[in-house]
């Protein structure tokens, strides 16, 4: 279950909103924040703090891709693979981390540091290809620059 | 009024609506999918497109409200075209394997596809692929076959209100799980089987075992389960029970059914049905002969009645059986028997209650129409779960919740815990004081409303109440006053635990006074199928068919000149003084009919002890109970989908019952009575379940002129042509007030669960397979202190036994009562409860148990 201060601060949440449904996407990140991903309990202490069906919990978290389903690493690589990343080579970076990192799209290293999402487009098809580390954005990849960018995550 | 046009045909409607149902009302039929009538609309399958002129596009005809002037068409090659291509669209990803598909024959796509579909598609990718789903004890998932109609969802949020399963994922990927992707885990209503328009969620029960055009025949009657008396459609083969479904605009349940009623049936074909009369030979017992058995029951009860007199004999009447069952049974016994001495399980609950009630209010007040719930502003509920005893009665009170009302629930509903959250009011009161909480809601409700002046046995009774209020601090209290002043339309809904308290007449005096000073509607919770009708039928032991009072001269001398005998001066006593006088030998025979008494009544022990002294017991049952087993003749009845008669419901709502099935096995109830009492010297010879009808509706003022036709066109509720009779008390019966601090650890109570009744539903294996085995419930805070887990064994000791069970920890008990089912052989809370009895309803005070449990 939550601590008291991740309690607190969902209370803080729902005191934003006119009923406890409209917290539900705030909380679920928190829950995410504190977990790591949203494992079945983790969405039940959610359904359970604002007081809604467990199932409708579930349904509005997996709608949403952002929300982890499965136990996942250290670090989190979203890599998009649409059209602009696709054409500037980003399914090469693909199998560079494949081969490079052992990394498999949605899967995560035996080692435990990284998990590979390929993710739909980010809106940096400018600077493309382009993924996130966690929070962290990257863009103008290369493998080269790729292996430098993942040295900082152990 | 607003008048439109659909095809050239003006339709004029006078309240808003869509377009769907104003055409739908003119008999023009739009084809929907993702629209269900027992939903809101939703416009999300776009197959209802319809023109309306003067609009740019096509319209949903779900969504779009009539307006006065619309010109409106239904079909045209535009609209067939787009419901091609919608169409060709579901079955991108639809897998066609109709051919072993279970809703093949009943399936809307089919039917859709059948009329409008592409016979070709246009889509040559790979069809998705969801893996099927068996894990469920009850649903079978295809969720490669889901249209994403998004129906199950709907019905399961906003009428059942259960919310347990929900569309996950998104795009192509979207589907239907439950919470726990393995099993639904919920309240298995299964209406989410009724709305499906594919073959998506399917019934375990069945599966693949039959196809919707090989049914036989298709039998309406009513549900064997609880007092609601939903309309049930019961589909046969070969002589089986297939598939048990409600049906849109049928009974009062129109299209819903609760776990019980939809999944119980199959106990009717259990392998444990009794086959042929048993009659006991040195403890043993040995099968006999029709014939042989009739003879011997009767001979020993006229020994019995010659040597001892009527008063040694009584009987046992079953708000299971149908009513022309039980008023041949009491006609029996008055006549035949010559005993007053009738009674049945129903003294521990609704037949207490009622009679208590009817008697300060007159007849009739404690029966009021279940929709009308729906349009309540306030609903007090009270000592008991309605969703678990009465589901369909408690679904209406959800449905009034979501129309805003004010839901207050007294102690511990489970189901409604959901639903009024944080909106409206929960009281929390301490153990086994429900009277002293409605006592002191009546005080003060009384401070600001005065008393009608209508009954001054009641207002009398008011007045001393509230010159010595009752002591004890409920924060709530004003709040509530405060929404039941300042509502128009009162419900009350009353359970039965209310009544089994040693001052449970204390609770009944209150509910009473509270109906009566708010004008509210008041609903009892009734448990069996047909608790009033057997009231209506004069099993009670002072009074006669038709609730009229035995020791009323003009009334006895009607009914002895209908029956052409006189009715036994002696007077009848009830259910538990009747165990009192077995024990005191001062009954010998005990004749039963349909009911288990050492397993349904509280100190099992002591029942059976007493049973077990008698010098002839008689039980009729469809098997061999803990009763039976005990009986010197055991008589096989024929069961709920074997024979035609009536029940009436907790609203009085008299409804057929249709026999579906044959049975080699048993006779009905009235038949076997009827034979015995003409061996008696007491002539009985009715030809049919119709035939007693016609004479109860001779007899009985409430039943008056009613016929088996006027009965199966529905809508009769009495009283019908005769008259009730008002409340006519002088004085309102009170006992020594009793009010006890219970102090203890734990207390053991009875739990009322949603899947299970006791005697049949344990032999119906669908319900096992929901709920296999009793828990023993306990609050969070409680399993904390004691430190057990979920599904922990322990022992629970109180000074009549001790119980093995699991521990389920359950988040709605918020005091320190455990609470256990009365379900399961040899698990059953009524064997370790002792009671006292309330010496003015005679219904046994059941409260104050205290138990210990320890870690097995």
């Amino acid at each position: 279950m939550f601590n008291e201060t991740v309690l607190k601060e969902i209370d803080e949440i729902k005191g934003r909103y006119p009923d406890f449904r409209s917290a539900l996407l705030p909380a679920l990140y928190v829950a995410q924040r504190e977990f790591g991903w949203l494992s079945h309990e983790a969405m039940s202490y959610v359904a359970r703090t604002l007081n809604l069906p467990e199932a409708m919990v579930r349904g509005t978290a997996s709608f949403y891709s952002m929300f982890k389903h499965k136990e996942a690493g250290r670090h989190l690589i979203q890599l998009c693979t649409n059209v602009s990343c696709m054409i500037l080579g980003a399914e090469r970076l693909v199998d560079f981390l494949r081969t490079k990192y052992g990394m498999e799209p949605d899967n995560t290293t035996q080692d435990g540091r990284f998990s590979l999402v390929i993710m739909e487009c980010i809106g940096a098809c400018g600077t493309a290809p382009a993924m996130l580390v966690n929070t962290d954005f990257y863009d103008n990849l290369t493998e080269g620059k790729i292996e430098e960018i993942l040295d900082k995550y152990k | 009024m607003i008048t439109i046009t659909v095809n050239g045909k003006e339709i004029q409607i006078d309240k808003p609506m869509t377009v769907l149902e104003a055409a739908k009302k003119a008999g023009i039929k739009i084809p929907t999918l993702c629209h269900h009538e027992l939903l809101e609309s939703y416009g999300g399958c776009r197959l209802c497109v319809v023109e309306v002129e003067r609009m740019p596009k096509l319209q949903n005809a779900c969504t779009l409200l009539a307006a006065d002037g619309m010109v409106i068409r239904t079909e045209s090659e535009v609209i067939s075209k787009v419901r091609s291509e919608m169409l060709e669209l579901l079955l991108i990803n639809h897998p066609l394997d109709c051919a072993y598909c279970d809703k093949a024959g009943e399936c809307e796509l089919q039917d859709l596809v059948n009329k409008y579909g592409p016979t070709v598609g246009r889509y040559k990718e790979e069809k998705r692929k969801v893996p099927e789903s068996h894990t469920d004890p009850i649903f079978a998932r295809h969720m490669g076959r889901c249209v994403v109609c998004t129906r199950c969802v709907r019905m399961c949020d906003t009428v059942q209100g259960a919310s347990a399963i929900s569309m996950i994922e998104r795009g192509g990927r979207t589907r239907m799980e439950p919470f726990s992707s393995t099993s639904f885990n919920c309240e298995y209503c299964g209406n989410c089987l009724t709305v499906c328009p594919v073959g998506a969620i399917l019934s375990r029960l069945y599966i693949h075992s039959y196809r919707p055009w090989q049914v036989d025949k298709e039998i309406k009657t009513i549900c064997p389960y609880c007092g609601v008396g939903c309309s049930l459609f019961v589909q046969v083969r070969d002589n089986s029970i297939k598939r048990v479904i409600p049906k849109i605009g049928q009974g009062l349940n129109n299209g819903l059914l609760c776990s019980r009623g939809r999944f119980g049936y199959e106990f009717i074909e259990s392998q444990e049905r009794l086959k042929s009369p048993l009659v006991k030979e040195k403890g043993k017992f040995k099968q006999s002969t029709w014939n042989e058995a009739f003879h011997f029951v009767a001979g020993r009860l006229m020994e019995i009645r010659e040597l001892h007199g009527g008063k040694a004999i009584a009987g046992i009447a079953s708000p299971r059986c149908t009513n022309e069952d039980n008023y041949v049974f009491q006609k029996f016994m008055r006549m035949a028997c010559r005993t007053n001495n009738i009674d049945s399980i129903s003294r521990i609950g609704f037949a207490a209650a009622q009679k208590y009630i009817e008697d300060l209010l007159g007849q009739g007040v404690t029966s009021n129409i279940i929709d009308g719930l729906k349009n309540s502003d306030a609903i007090l509920v009270i000592g008991g779960d309605p969703t678990a005893v009465n589901p369909i009665l408690g679904l209406a009170i959800r449905a009034a919740a979501r129309n805003g009302a004010n839901v207050i629930v007294v102690g511990n509903a489970k189901g409604l815990v959901p639903i009024i959250r944080d909106k409206t009011l929960r009281i929390i009161h301490p153990v086994f004081r429900e009277a002293d909480v409605l006592e002191l809601l009546l005080t003060n409700i009384f401070k600001t409303q005065d008393v009608r002046a209508e009954k001054p046995a009641i207002d009398k009774r008011i007045k001393e109440l509230s010159e010595k209020p009752v002591k004890m601090d409920i924060k709530e209290m004003e709040k509530l006053v405060k929404i039941l002043l300042g509502s128009n339309s009162i419900s009350i809904v009353a359970g039965m635990e209310l009544v089994q308290r040693v001052d449970g007449h204390r609770s009944l005096f209150a509910i009473a006074a509270l109906t009566y000073l708010l004008e509210a509607r008041l609903f009892l919770l009734s448990e069996k199928p047909n608790e009033q009708g057997l009231i209506d039928m004069g099993c009670l032991p002072d009074m006669l068919p038709g609730g009229r009072p035995i020791n009323v001269g003009d009334f006895k001398h009607k009914f002895e000149a209908a029956w052409k005998e006189s009715i036994p001066q002696d007077k009848g006593i009830t259910l538990m003084e009747m165990i009192g006088a077995i024990r005191n030998k001062d009954i010998k025979a005990l004749y039963i009919m349909g009911e288990n008494p050492v397993f349904n009544l509280p100190n099992g022990h002591y029942i059976r002890e007493a049973l077990e002294s008698l010098d002839f017991l008689v039980v009729q049952d469809i098997f061999l109970t803990e009763t039976a087993e005990l009986a010197d003749v055991v008589l096989p009845a024929l069961g709920w989908a074997e024979k035609d008669g009536t029940y009436t419901n907790l609203e009085r709502r008299v409804q057929l019952l249709k026999r579906a099935i044959d049975s080699s096995s048993g006779i009905e109830d009235w038949k076997i009575i009827s034979e015995i009492s003409s061996i008696m010297g007491y002539e009985m010879d009715y030809s049919s379940a119709e035939k007693i009808m016609e004479e109860i509706a001779k007899v009985s003022p409430l039943y008056r002129d009613l016929t088996y036709k006027e009965i199966g066109a529905g809508d009769c509720l009495w009283p019908y042509h005769g008259e009730p009779l008002r409340g006519e008390l002088n004085e309102v019966p009170v006992a020594v007030d009793i009010t006890q601090d219970y102090k203890a650890d734990f207390y053991l109570a009875i739990e009322k669960p949603l899947f299970h009744s006791g005697t049949l539903s344990r032999r119906a294996s669908a319900l096992r397979k929901i709920c296999p085995e009793p828990t023993l419930k306990i609050s969070p805070q409680h399993a904390g202190k004691l430190k057990l887990k979920e599904g922990d064994r322990v022992n629970i000791s109180t000074a009549q036994g001790t119980i093995s069970v699991p521990v389920s920890i359950d988040a709605s008990i918020t005091d320190n009562r455990v609470l256990l089912s009365n379900n399961f052989e040899n698990k059953g809370v009524f064997n370790l409860l002792n009671f006292s009895l309330d010496k003015v309803t005679k219904a046994p005070g059941i409260e104050g148990c205290e138990v210990k449990i320890e870690r097995k």
